[in-house]
């Protein structure tokens, strides 16, 4: 797995989104501003970036395995970490706090999906006609695809290689949002950050509904945040992770 | 530390060849006035294998997280290869 490290104190990763994502969403993001106090861990997940592709294991457990792997492989297995998930990285963080609740500080999710239906989203985008998926893509990848060329000809590569070569979309298919439990059983501090255009917005009920404790955020924005807002979501997320243990938010 | 500007640009231009690891990247030339976004079309994904790779090869001397952290990912795809250079010189000056 391809990681990188930023900056010096207590351990955060942060978990960018399928397909179209990689460790960059974060690194000329949020990451920096974070690195100014942690040590800020990113990781191309499988399939992406500059990691390896495999033609399987893109389901949560697989990716949560890979996301213990990278832990232990940069020695930040023993004490607790701060976990930062865009989307689909939203959800194997959530499944790595299901699992080892004793290891996460805290838990940002941005644009997570959690309601049913927002995985298929993602498997309904790539059976679009080549133009309304273009439409579907963030405006930097929708610029890049514009101008053809070389950027344009790895984006397209890369999709067609995760949609063809790869199970992720039968793992995205197999993939059911977090149980009412693991959400309501969390006990760290929670923040979920939602975009207000954005498709997977009613998670943000499921998050108050369960999690009464849970900091809720909006940002004017679509499903691509890290991208769409780097200041506004930076600053959210400097707050959240240098808040005194146990502070609350509305 | 001594430096030469003709050198650094040599080095970078080695790296960036070894990042993209493409065929026609070999017969490109580059140069001080080479655009990242125009000319070798870089991704930002390799824009931090890049800043991996000048880490390396340059240590803490060369601040390049520090660096990138001001510019915004426009900023950053719209860099000249002369801008890097030039940082690097600037840092090696101390």
């Amino acid at each position: 797995m391809h990681a990188v490290e930023l900056g010096a104190g207590d351990p955060v990763v942060m978990l960018h989104g399928l397909v179209v994502g990689n460790l960059a969403s974060w690194y000329f993001t949020a990451a920096p501003a974070l690195a100014e106090r942690h040590r800020v861990l990113l990781y191309d997940l499988r399939g992406h970036g500059r990691s390896e592709r495999p033609r399987a294991g893109y389901d949560l457990e697989t990716m949560t395995d890979d996301l213990e792997q990278v832990l232990a492989e940069r020695g930040a297995a023993g004490g607790p970490v701060t976990l930062v998930g865009h989307s689909y990285g939203a959800l194997v963080a959530l499944r790595f706090a299901e699992r080892h609740p004793e290891r996460v500080e805290r838990l940002a999710l941005v644009e997570a999906p959690l309601l049913p239906g927002h995985a298929d989203d993602l498997l309904g985008f790539l059976k679009l006609p080549e133009d309304s998926m273009i439409d579907a893509l963030p405006a930097d990848l929708r610029g890049a695809l514009a101008q053809g060329g070389r950027r344009a000809r790895r984006l397209l590569d890369g999709l067609l290689g995760l949609a063809l070569e790869t199970t992720l979309l039968a793992d995205l298919a197999a993939t059911r949002p977090p149980p009412d439990e693991a959400l309501a059983g969390l006990t760290c501090p929670v923040m979920a950050v939602y975009g207000t255009a954005s498709a997977c917005l009613p998670g943000a009920h499921r998050v108050r509904a369960l999690l009464p404790h849970a900091r809720v955020e909006q940002l004017a924005g679509g499903h691509y945040l890290p991208l769409e807002k780097p200041a506004e979501l930076s600053a959210l997320l400097v707050d959240f992770t240098c808040a005194p243990p146990g502070a609350t938010h509305g | 530390m001594t430096v030469n500007r003709d050198e650094t640009l040599a080095q970078v231009a080695d790296i960036i060849r070894e990042v993209i690891g493409e065929a026609w990247v070999d017969e490109t030339p580059i140069g001080m006035e080479t655009s990242f976004s125009d000319d070798l079309e870089l991704e930002s994904i390799e824009f931090v294998a890049l800043a991996e790779r000048l880490q390396e090869n340059y240590g803490d001397s060369v601040d390049f997280v520090g660096w990138l952290s001001q510019k915004s990912l426009d900023d950053i795809i719209a860099l000249r290869v002369g801008e890097l250079v030039e940082h690097i010189l600037e840092c090696a000056k101390g």
